[in-house]
């Protein structure tokens, strides 16, 4: 869970010390660096990063590539007081940025409605959210609690899908704001995955299986250099719907060549997804010692 | 607070308004008529803002083209972003900014930012962009870091009330890239000629007709 809202890193004192008030008095959750390096280290925290251009250690644009390695949804926004001239973005291996002028009239309200905005809808990923990303991330949310005390029944059940759909390896995971982090799995071993890395980023996005018969030819992944790494060239997937109709998460399977996948095969997954949200469902309202009819 | 008025067009797109803050992937094939669909529904503002991202042709030709659908330009109103990298000549009707490729996503999005805060600084809240075209940035980068700067865009100008219009051409992609980049915006505008005329329907717009019907512009 991200621990604040905004990360403002500039060198100047009195230039930090303004910006940080403006956002604060917005009602954001802010920190504050100095340098390059201290700005790194607090980089895990936040949802958007205002950075100036020019530093003794580096630039901004430097800060903004480090930080999407670290980070890769972060939304980053270059506050500067030098002239487009003056900064180097050829350099910059194509970076996306958002950027403000120090320099432009009434630019203050500007910087807070962009980071406000930045920071309620995430507007820089890589990937599209699902039109109720809200709602659907304090659905899970809700599920955080017993996660971990699905895991053997949820590894049964991806072990399971292994034998009956003939494939090497099976997850069963959710999609939180920045990471999909699996629950229970066979033949991987793998916790949690950046969310601009996973297929299932794509998947959630879709009320049917999900079938990439072959990850290469895929132009949504076939730059992944994860993916690359990994082997994979198949995958299908099955949503983790909650009873009231937000999808949590996926029920996957994969394989190292690619392959096709037959329509009983779509309906297998699709009831082992049913089991796999079943068994959360069952568990959650345990332990909130709710209601257990049906 | 008052909702703001819709972005509105020339009566012969057959277009309603635009709700402020709505990006808009306007789709089809060059020669169809889809990208002086997006520089008209770019430049038809009145007292409005405009910003063109222009990747294949320069700054120059941009104003002719918009000069040609009636298009009224002037400095206080208008910016381009020139990624062909010619200099326009002095005196010129926009304020023009060059990036030397398209390539330079972190180079267009800062001159981008610039001119949208140049507009603002002067009073100007209601802009329309047009990106001409994804599919030029798409051929030349990957389809990961275009998702980033068609979100970051889309994500500028919904939260300053503006609109955004993005071409690309779908029959040059594969139909999982054009679907991936339509997710960003809020709707969608197929554009065709079949031999009789440019054609527009739109999809996922409140308020915009889901039928194909014509449009009467000098194309």
């Amino acid at each position: 869970m991200r621990g604040g809202d905004v990360l403002v890193v500039d060198p100047d004192d009195d230039d930090r010390r303004e910006t940080t008030e403006l956002l604060d008095d917005a009602g954001l959750d802010v920190q504050s660096a100095s340098t390059i390096e201290e700005g790194l280290a607090h980089l895990d925290e936040v949802a958007v990063l205002v950075t100036a251009y020019g530093f003794p250690d580096g630039t901004g644009l430097e800060l903004v590539r480090a930080a999407r390695e670290r980070t890769p949804d972060v939304a980053c926004i270059v506050f500067a007081a030098e002239t487009l001239a003056e900064m180097d973005t050829d350099h910059a291996e194509g970076e996306v940025v958002d950027y403000l002028s120090k320099e432009t009239s009434g630019v203050e309200e500007l910087l807070v409605d962009l980071v406000t905005h930045s920071v309620e809808e995430r507007t820089q990923t890589a990937y599209p959210h699902p039109e109720d990303e809200r709602e659907r991330l304090a659905a899970v949310e809700r599920y955080e609690s017993v996660a971990e005390t699905a895991g053997a029944a949820l590894d049964r059940l991806a072990q399971l899908a292994c034998a009956t759909l003939d494939v090497s390896m099976a997850s069963v995971g959710v999609v939180d704001e920045r990471e999909q982090r699996i629950l229970g799995c066979h033949g991987v071993a793998i916790d949690a995955v950046d969310r601009e890395q996973s297929v299932c980023t794509y998947a959630i996005l879709d009320d049917e299986v999900t079938v990439v018969e072959d990850l290469r030819d895929d132009p949504r992944f076939a730059d992944n250099g994860l993916l690359d790494r990994s082997g994979l060239r198949f995958y299908a997937s099955a949503n983790l719907t909650t009873p009231d109709g937000f999808v949590v998460g996926t029920f996957c399977v994969y394989d190292g060549e690619p392959r096709s996948f037959s329509a009983a095969d779509r309906d297998h997954l699709r009831s082992l997804a049913a089991e796999a949200m079943d068994q959360l469902e069952l568990r959650r309202r345990l332990r909130e010692g709710g209601d257990t009819d049906g | 607070m008052a909702e703001q008025p819709g972005y509105t067009f020339r009566e012969e797109l057959s277009l309603n308004p635009i709700r402020p803050g709505t990006a808009v992937l306007v789709a089809g094939p060059r020669h169809d008529g889809s990208r002086e669909l997006v520089l008209t529904m770019t430049a038809d503002g009145t007292d409005e803002g405009m910003i063109v991202v222009t990747t294949n042709a320069g700054a120059r030709r941009v104003v002719e083209d918009c000069e040609r659908l009636g298009a009224q330009f002037d400095p206080e109103h208008a910016g381009i972003v020139d990624c062909v990298g010619e200099e326009p000549p002095d005196p010129f009707p926009a304020r023009v900014l060059t990036v030397s490729s398209p390539r330079d996503l972190t180079g267009i999005g800062i001159r981008y930012s610039q001119l949208h805060g140049d507009l603002h600084a002067e009073g100007i809240d209601r802009v329309r962009s047009g990106v001409v075209s994804v599919s030029t940035l798409l051929s030349l980068g990957d389809l990961q870091q275009v998702s980033r700067f068609v979100h970051t865009l889309a994500g500028r100008i919904t939260a300053v009330d503006g609109i955004d219009i993005f071409h690309i051409d779908p029959t040059i992609h594969d139909e999982r890239t054009v679907n991936t980049l339509a997710q960003f915006c809020d709707g969608r505008i197929d554009v065709r000629d079949r031999g009789e005329g440019t054609e527009l329907r739109a999809r996922g717009l409140p308020d915009q007709s889901r039928e194909w019907r014509s449009v009467d512009l000098p194309f």
